[in-house]
């Protein structure tokens, strides 16, 4: 690397730096620290009412921010002691979620709405009839279909709603003696400790409350001193039970930094940096772009680090984490490719690809639930998660990196067919993250196939995530073979690399949002909106065949044939 | 694999693992050396042991040691009248034909997993124990039915037809007597009652209530539960209204302790008790049924019939003679005594559910069974788990159709049964078992722990936790694989292998070539162009040239 490129790397390492940093504002204490780390033994662990305030209502809003009828929109820290000290009518306010639209058809419901009153969710009685016929299905163990799944959810909505209101029981009071013992609510903390020891603190509860439903929630900052106390008292209540303030700040801190967030701003900003450095030639910033792509991927490893150590395990458990490790494996391998062939079309390829994973993990928190919740017993204490799901995972961002190229050289072929060296590197580039992801996918289900002897006793079951993680990888490997053979160009390498990626999508969200079925149920989720989904592979399809048709000549006119020129000389 | 097993489905089960008679357990050889684990097994039973043989197995902390395991399959053995012994593995096919055709001279003529019971009671036992047949007849509904009682076996004590009730009670004095024949009267305990320690409790009443048991011990009835089931969830719940697996839960305080117990109506269930130790007998008297509609026959010390009906159109009694019908208003139901045997023995006979047979007992509680005929073409059905003899000329066959059971070389004794949960809540974190393996061949006992994803090896088996029982923390269920450790080693070898091999395939030549040093300049940089041959085809070409030349 000459010394003018490292400096360009350089710069474009701060420029990703200062994006982090700025505004300066988000790192200024604003006196809320106190509330926001006051510790909740909620879900099976202790997490500090950030977390919970943040998961509440994103479960129940479906966002993160409360967006009112007015138009203005409030957070979810504010939002949350609405709900907790009860301050508005929330029988009135729109708040659940309801977005499944045929259910809205059942329910009657106003179909360009999207959330709804607790008032008018809880009287719908064709709404209820759905429920409790889904109840009756579960009892008698049979499968539910879409609508019900759907209305099970409302349901869970409109109970959480119904407990987060005004909830006195929330465990807020440490165990007195046990690391693992129930936490109290301030309504049974007299349960754990004596009256007298307590009583202050249920005061300065109240001056918390009090001051809530007067100052409303525009003076926040008057929360400052109360809470301090209110936090002060609890953890002296049991300072040895109680989680140390740098766990819970650096959860909080998780939350606020938002570092996943962070990362698909700088990959988008890269993604334009590379653009111009393509097209722009006088302004040579391909290290500049470089340098904001691994500001990206160096945010990212960063949060993974963080919610590593929060949650105390591997990085990929479910389908938010597979999700957000999906774009991270993507910009990694093109990085890696990057330095090693630096012709700026990985970076262009998995830019995009990475800013779409981490939007989509990031905007649909009720279906790619973001909580840190336990694992399932057959999850935990293991070796085998921390190998096998991130190995299968990082096969999938090879081969959506693939599919990725293979846009790149469709486009290619659609605007500049005659570049046939550009077409034809193109061609090899692909060829080499297709040969990295097969070499991932079929470890990962050899180390699939020896956890599940260990565990359930079997190396191969035909569950459906296993047949279908079989198929993407023949999928994969008949491509392979034919261009080794000859059969196929290097047209057709992209071809296949958009088409067999379709088997990699039924594998990971088809068998999860789709099928619904089968042991790999740690992931599985309902909202995953089907349609548009077959509806978008069904364009990009269209697309490929439009451009085999234009490459292949399968349209152009007769006439057009026996001309003879010095480019053509048939 | 499933998970969360139903709490009766396996405490059956566990039944029959233990209890699963054998008529002949092949002679035993325990020393059979085993250098690599290939199966000592082999001397043992007469099928040998394959490997991935693998079944459950059911311990208990307070339980025995077990050395047998269920492995899927049935067995049928067979005891000829002259003593022959054969065991034989049962196939069978959809179609409900079996595999073999013949077993130690008896036919296997098919399999129904529907097949029930059905009695005869006939004259001749040495005890008093009366038997009668009773006729119902409706002239409206043009239906005769004939149904027998009998004070034993307790399943004949009582039966129900459509909505009316029949029964029949033995009265050992006159008081008894008169109770039995006197009109119903109102159900006092509605949820039945609670024996706890010295008191008697009546549930409706102290549901929800504190009670002192003894000193600083309080009780509290927090659940009653009429027909107890696991929902999938395995929370308890009531599957109908109707008392017919009545249960309930009472937690138990004294100051810090605390015990949680439910408590069945069923005498067969023992009551589950969790959390601390608390030194009292519970039992649960379920709510006596208030029958608007019941026919009971009772028998006086002398020996004399007496019978009560009620209906909705009032209460009868009397004498119950045969030739004199009762109408006990019950649409224009008559019911007489058709025949009655004081020294009754019970004759079974197990038939298949269809068609439908005279005087089934429960047409619910279908079991599997296996068609047999013998030499001379008698046939009959044998039910499952249940050891029979067929009587022929030439003597009896003894023969038992049950679920496969193999024998293990070893012993497994769950010491304790450790259930973490996830802090401040009811979410099960791990499930641990701790066992010892006992080996009755060179006499050592190892001490293992088995928790999910951490299964344990033992003389060429592999024991993984597979299942637990939310119901009762006492008890384990361990899937047993064999599985010796060559077995585990060709997995790592040929998933080595096959990743290696891609890895190769794909690398493999750059790796080389980086590798490689650079072309010295004194060897011939290009290979000679060899001509596109197939090497086998060549090699022989080769030889047949060299054969010329030679």
């Amino acid at each position: 690397m000459k010394a003018t490129n490292l400096i360009k790397y350089f710069i474009g390492l701060c420029l990703g730096c200062m994006l982090l940093f700025l505004p300066i504002s988000q790192f200024q204490p604003d006196g809320l620290e106190s509330l926001r780390t006051l510790t909740v033994q909620l879900d099976g662990r202790k997490k500090p009412l950030d977390t919970v305030a943040k998961e509440t209502v994103a479960k129940i809003h479906g966002s993160i921010t409360y967006q009112q009828t007015d138009g203005s929109t409030e957070d979810y820290l504010s939002t949350y002691l609405e709900l907790w000290f009860n301050t508005r009518n929330w029988n009135e306010e729109p708040f659940v979620l309801v977005s499944y639209r045929p259910l809205k058809e059942i329910a009657e419901l106003n179909l360009e709405q999207k959330h709804f009153s607790f008032r008018e969710l809880m009287t719908n009685k064709k709404l209820a009839a759905v429920v409790d016929l889904a109840h009756e299905k579960q009892f008698n163990e049979q499968d539910l279909n879409r609508d019900e799944r759907e209305a099970l959810t409302i349901e869970e909505r409109l109970n959480l709603l119904y407990t987060s209101v005004g909830d006195q029981s929330l465990p807020i009071v440490p165990h007195p003696t046990d690391i693992k013992g129930k936490w109290a609510g301030f309504n049974n903390a007299t349960e754990l400790y004596d009256v007298e020891k307590f009583a202050p603190l249920v005061g300065d509860f109240a001056m918390v409350q009090q001051t809530v439903l007067n100052g409303g929630i525009n003076h926040l900052s008057m929360l400052t001193g109360i809470t301090d106390e209110l936090k002060t008292g609890l953890r002296n209540l049991s300072p040895d039970i109680y989680p140390s303030d740098f766990v819970l700040a650096r959860e909080a801190h998780f939350n606020h930094f938002h570092p996943f967030a962070k990362a698909w701003q700088l990959y988008g900003l890269a993604f334009i940096a590379m653009l111009v450095s393509l097209w722009v030639k006088p302004w040579n910033i391909y290290w500049t772009a470089m340098g904001l792509f691994s500001t990206g991927i160096a945010v990212q490893t960063y949060g993974f680090f963080l919610r590593m150590q929060i949650a105390g395990r591997p990085p990929v458990t479910n389908m938010y984490e597979s999700v957000v490790w999906v774009g991270f494996g993507i910009a990694a391998i093109a990085l890696i490719f990057e330095l090693i062939t630096r012709n700026r079309y990985y970076i262009l390829a998995a830019a995009p690809l990475s800013v779409m994973c981490l939007l989509l993990a990031d905007s649909l928190p009720a279906v790619l639930d973001p909580s840190i919740s336990p694992l399932v017993p057959v999850l935990r204490d293991n070796f085998w998660l921390s190998i096998h799901v991130p190995t299968i995972a990082l096969s999938y961002a090879s081969f959506a990196l693939a599919m990725g190229l293979g846009h790149v050289a469709i486009g290619n072929y659609l605007f500049t067919p005659n570049a046939s060296s550009r077409l034809k590197m193109l061609s090899q580039l692909n060829y080499r993250v297709l040969q990295v992801g097969v070499l991932l996918l079929t470890a990962g289900i050899i180390l699939g196939g020896i956890w599940a002897h260990f565990s359930w006793g079997r190396f191969w079951g035909w569950d459906p995530k296993e047949t279908w993680a079989l198929i993407a990888l023949l999928c994969y490997l008949a491509p392979l073979h034919g261009r080794l053979v000859g059969w196929i160009g290097d047209f057709g390498v992209h071809v296949s690399s958009i088409i067999s990626f379709n088997a990699v999508l039924m594998a990971w969200y088809g068998v999860n949002f789709v099928l619904g079925t089968g042991l790999h149920s740690y992931g599985f989720g309902t909202g995953g909106s089907e349609l548009l989904i077959a509806g978008v592979v069904g364009l990009d399809l269209l697309l490929v065949l439009a451009t085999a048709a234009k490459h292949k000549g399968w349209f152009s006119s007769a006439e057009a044939e026996p001309l003879t020129t010095a480019e053509n000389p048939n | 694999m499933v998970w969360g097993i139903d709490v009766f489905a396996g405490y059956k089960s566990g039944h029959f693992y233990s209890e699963s008679l054998s008529l002949a357990r092949c002679a035993e050889d325990r020393f059979c050396p085993d250098p690599l684990g290939f199966g000592r097994d082999y001397c043992r039973l007469g099928g040998g042991i394959h490997l991935s043989t693998e079944g459950m197995l059911l311990v208990r902390t307070d339980g025995t040691a077990v050395d047998q395991i269920r492995v899927e399959g049935d067995v049928l053995e067979v005891a000829t009248p002259n003593g022959d012994r054969q065991q034989t593995d049962i196939f069978i096919r959809p179609d409900g034909s079996v595999y073999p055709e013949k077993v130690a001279g008896l036919s296997l003529l098919g399999y129904s997993d529907n097949a029930i019971t059905t009695v005869q009671f006939q004259d001749g036992g040495t005890v008093d124990n009366l038997a009668v047949k009773v006729r119902l007849q409706s002239d409206r509904m043009g239906q005769t039915l004939e149904r027998w009682l009998a004070i034993a076996p307790f399943g004949y004590q009582q039966m129900d037809i459509g909505p009316a009730h029949l029964e029949i009670a033995k009265a050992s004095d006159g008081e008894e007597l008169t109770e039995l024949l006197a009109a119903p009267t109102e159900n006092n305990h509605v949820f039945g009652e609670l024996q706890i320690g010295t008191k008697r409790l009546d549930v409706k009443e102290s549901l929800g209530q504190l009670v002192k048991l003894s000193q600083g011990v309080t009780a509290e009835i927090t659940d009653v539960w009429a027909d107890f089931r696991l929902d999938k969830n395995n929370q308890p719940t009531s599957a109908s209204e109707s008392f017919n697996n009545p249960a309930l839960q009472v937690i138990l305080k004294d100051g810090d302790r605390q015990g949680r117990w439910f408590i069945f109506a069923k005498p067969d269930f023992e009551p589950i008790r969790a959390g601390d130790d608390f030194n009292f007998t519970a039992s649960y008297i379920a709510p006596k049924t208030t029958r608007t509609d019941y026919f009971r026959i009772v028998e006086t010390p002398n020996h004399q019939l007496f019978y009560a009906a009620a209906s909705s159109k009032g209460f009868k009694s009397g004498e119950f003679v045969p030739g004199e019908a009762v109408t006990p208003g019950w649409a224009d139901f008559k019911i007489s005594l058709a025949e009655r045997i004081d020294q009754a023995i019970v004759q079974r006979q197990v038939v298949p559910v269809a068609p439908v047979a005279q005087g089934l007992r429960d047409q619910k509680s279908g079991a599997p069974a296996l068609h047999v005929a013998t030499a001379d073409g008698k046939d009959a059905w044998l039910p499952w788990n249940e050891p029979a003899s067929l009587a022929t000329e030439e003597g009896s066959y003894f023969a038992a159709f049950s679920p496969k059971i193999l024998q293990l070389p070893f012993y497994v004794k769950l010491n304790d049964f450790i259930v973490e949960r996830n802090e401040g809540s009811e979410s099960v974190a791990m499930w641990t078992s701790e066992v010892t393996l006992f080996d009755p061949a060179t006499d050592t006992a190892a001490p293992r722990r088995v928790w999910m994803n951490h299964p344990t090896w033992f003389r060429g088996w592999k024991l993984a936790q597979a299942s637990w029982n939310p119901g009762d923390l006492q008890q384990s269920t361990l899937q047993l694989k064999r599985e010796p450790w060559w077995v585990t080693g060709l997995t790592w070898l040929g998933s080595v292998l096959v990743v290696s091999g891609i890895t190769t395939m794909f690398y493999g030549r750059a790796i080389a070539k980086k590798f490689k040093p650079k072309a010295i300049p004194n060897i011939q940089p290009d290979e000679p162009e060899t001509p596109n041959t197939i090497p086998i085809f060549q090699a022989l070409s080769d030889l047949t040239i060299l054969k010329k030349s030679s």
